[in-house]
């Protein structure tokens, strides 16, 4: 029972005991009869007021996302968001209702949100990304850190105090987000992972969704989670059409790259101390690379984002790569030779083809790559393409890559 | 009788009869193999013929086996020699001196000191790393690090030697060692917690500890540091046998109690603090191969045991080494999971069906 619905009740059983009080004859018969007539009359009202707000909405279709779904039920919404493991998918669903609806029947074990938020706590840069991305930038009234960000306008929300820090997630502070009460707290998180940190703010009735969007298998289905943030704000008109540009755009590049006569080789990462983290063959990583025409050599590892490799497994590859990407914080060639010398003897070492994704770095040290990068998967591509084949994009300049030297 | 008196001969004195002799051959033998094995094992299938042409006269057709013979496996045994040796030896010295069979390298905070200084390089990086003093002075990246470790292992090793010097008692000490190594790691378990999570996995993977990191340049810095301190261990052997008989008795025998625990606390500061900061820190090894040694060897006599510890140390490490790096896969485990869940059972073993744990 939502909030709202046990008020409703509160208020008839006070009118019933008051109408009890002054006429005793009549009351009994009378009361019942108004109080069993006045819940349909109420809920007559608010489909009425539901249907004319469900006529705003598009209903949008999620074509390359596996980690969610949205499934439209009458003036209700319902978000699912999945956890693929090797047997099987675990669901955790969430009833989007527009605002002053009450909840509908059957959902006791779903959290309830209510659409369009208006209040959101973001607990990583890509929930400032997706609001932007749904030119909704005001709804960010929490943040887990206030350096990292990059959009203008939240920027600009911060200077004005109109955003709260709430701390990272495990030393959260509970106190600031129960005062801002926000509609809903996007938080990045393993849909497997149990909710108990959270448990406390769900307690308080705000509602948490944890977005996986790093496990996509694509760069275009971890980008298409903005749709998520556009059955949110009812913005699912808005958001399509923007994504449908970005994925005819990342489409056309990536034939463009597959269709390159030449692979380049390509390793990626910093490895430390001997151990090296390298995204599988079903991250979205590795879709890049072959989409931007390079040659990955863990393409065909199935697992769920990185494994741990010994650098002896990697070191013969490296020493005959042709480029090297996402050296992390590394920024210079003098830091990769100060932190193990080994490295000088990689190919793209000697022949200065290491690249970072450091270029949108803003004062604060925020980096646009992990904001407006994830939705942005077509520049990242060309980015990549532009790297890996400069003859195919003659004339485009690098967004978020920069050599290193 | 006569064999009573040849064991007494053996244990108290350390004479080495023909069964020592015969498990010293024996280590050695398979210090060897093992080091061959460590070379020739690995992520990556390599021929033996070829390694063995690459280890003696370093040429081979194909370039990436000499890079990882050379570059990788080489330094990692060293390595894996001198974290065995320096490790076993300062946790043999410790347990003596307290006279404690659960006291180790670290239990004078030495390795938390290191992981101090550690932890404020990796957590505050951006602040620390960029100070304009220490980008004078041109160090970065590793040797950063394991500057900053050492300096961490230092300062701790200072106040436990300005500590021990005004208390006579070494249970107490044992007790402010334990303290000193609690405050430092929650001073860094307070950085963690207002950390960002990617500096935390980068210190958390130094925690692991790793023989890896070592490349050849940290080698010769690394196996000097060693060779010093397991000098002044020996050198301080007959002060830890009088020890071992009480420090009264020591006394007695005309021995400057305190002079000879400063020499053992800074011999074991070196050598838990030097590798420490090149390796991480590794557990276990400290505390099991002591006992390994007195069990296998039956002797308290440390003239025996100093050498018989860098050997058992020694090829545990190797072992170790070994089974982590899981030859044949393309991942390698962190050494710190392996030592303590192959050593264990080994240590258990070895004490339980001799039953002869002495020397306390």
């Amino acid at each position: 029972m939502t909030e709202k619905s046990r008020n409703s009740n509160q208020a008839c059983r006070k009118w019933f005991s008051h109408a009890c009080s002054h006429i005793v004859i009549l009351g009994i018969i009378l009361s019942i009869g108004i109080y069993s007539c006045q819940q349909p009359k109420t809920q007559q009202h608010f489909t009425e007021k539901a249907k004319s707000s469900a006529r705003h909405f598009v209903k949008t279709t999620i074509k390359y996302a596996k980690g969610f779904d949205i499934k439209y039920v009458g003036d209700y919404k319902i978000v699912q968001i999945l956890n693929h493991s090797a047997q099987k998918t675990d669901t955790t669903q969430f009833v989007l209702i527009q605002r002053g609806n009450p909840a509908p029947a059957g959902f006791k074990k779903s959290q309830i949100i209510e659409i369009p938020v208006k209040k959101l706590i973001g607990m990583s840069s890509l929930q400032i990304a997706m609001a932007d991305f749904a030119e909704s930038p005001d709804i960010i009234t929490g943040l887990n850190s206030l350096m990292y960000v990059n959009s203008p306008a939240v920027r600009k929300n911060i200077k004005a105090g109109k955003v709260k820090e709430v701390g990272e997630e495990g030393s959260i502070n509970t106190e600031v987000i129960i005062s801002v009460h926000p509609d809903l707290i996007m938080a990045m998180g393993n849909p497997s992972a149990s909710l108990s940190r959270y448990q406390t703010i769900e307690n308080a009735g705000i509602p948490v969704l944890l977005i996986s969007e790093w496990l996509e298998s694509t760069p275009l289905g971890r980008a298409e989670w903005v749709k998520l943030m556009a059955a949110l704000l009812n913005k699912e008109e808005l958001v399509d059409r923007k994504f449908a540009v970005i994925e005819k755009e990342y489409n056309r590049l990536a034939e463009l790259g597959r269709k390159a006569g030449d692979k380049p080789l390509v390793i990626i990462g910093m490895p430390y101390k001997g151990s090296w983290f390298v995204p599988d063959g079903t991250s979205f990583m590795a879709r890049f690379f072959k989409d931007a025409g390079a040659d990955y050599s863990w393409a065909d590892i199935k697992g769920t984002g990185s494994m741990p490799l010994s650098f002896e497994s990697i070191a013969p590859i490296a020493l005959k790569a042709d480029y090297w990407v996402n050296t992390g914080t590394v920024n210079t060639k003098a830091e990769i030779a100060a932190a193990d010398e080994r490295y000088t003897y990689f190919k793209p070492f000697k022949n200065n083809t290491i690249y970072n994704f450091n270029k949108r770095i803003n004062d604060l040290g925020s980096n646009d790559y992990w904001e407006s990068g994830v939705v942005n998967p077509h520049l990242v591509l060309s980015d990549f393409i532009k790297i890996m084949h400069p003859e195919l994009l003659p004339s485009y300049e690098l967004v978020y890559y920069k050599k290193i030297l | 009788m006569k064999d009573k008196i040849q064991l007494y001969d053996e244990y108290v004195n350390g004479a080495i009869g023909p069964v020592k002799k015969f498990i010293i051959g024996f280590l050695i033998l398979f210090i060897l193999v093992f080091f061959m094995l460590d070379i020739a094992l690995g992520s990556v299938a390599i021929p033996f013929k070829e390694i063995v042409k690459i280890f003696f006269s370093s040429g081979s057709d194909n370039e990436a086996w000499i890079y990882i013979v050379e570059k990788i496996r080489i330094p990692k045994a060293i390595t894996a020699v001198l974290v065995g040796c320096g490790l076993s030896v300062s946790g043999l010295q410790m347990q003596t001196l307290f006279r404690n069979p659960l006291a180790g390298p670290s239990v004078l905070g030495i390795t938390a000191g290191a992981s101090l200084g550690v932890a404020l390089i990796m957590l505050s990086a951006g602040s620390i790393t960029s100070l304009y003093t220490i980008q004078a002075l041109g160090i970065s990246g590793s040797w950063l690090i394991i500057l900053a470790s050492s300096a961490g292992a230092a300062l701790i090793m200072m106040i436990i030697v300005a500590i021990s010097s005004a208390l006579r008692d070494n249970i107490i000490m044992l007790i402010v060692g334990v303290m000193i190594a609690n405050i430092t790691l929650s001073i860094i378990s307070i950085w963690q917690y207002f950390s960002a999570p990617e500096q935390i996995k980068e210190y958390l993977l130094w925690t692991f500890g790793s023989l890896g990191g070592v490349t050849e340049h940290h080698l010769q810095v690394l196996a000097i540091v060693i060779v010093i301190g397991l000098f002044i261990s020996f050198a301080s052997s007959k002060l830890l046998d009088a020890l071992l008989l009480g420090e009264n008795y020591a006394r007695s025998m005309g021995l400057t109690v305190n002079r000879a625990r400063i020499l053992i606390i800074c011999s074991t500061s070196i050598l838990a603090g030097s590798i420490t900061a090149f390796c991480g820190p590794i557990g276990f090894i400290g505390i099991a191969v002591p006992h390994l040694a007195r069990s296998l060897f039956n002797t308290s006599n440390h003239r025996i045991l100093i050498p018989g510890c860098c050997l058992i140390g020694t090829a545990l490490m190797l072992v170790c080494d070994i089974v982590s790096q899981m030859p044949g896969s393309q991942t390698a485990l962190p050494i710190n999971i392996i030592t303590a869940l192959i050593g264990s059972p080994v240590v258990i073993w070895v004490i339980v069906s001799r039953n002869n744990l002495r020397g306390f």
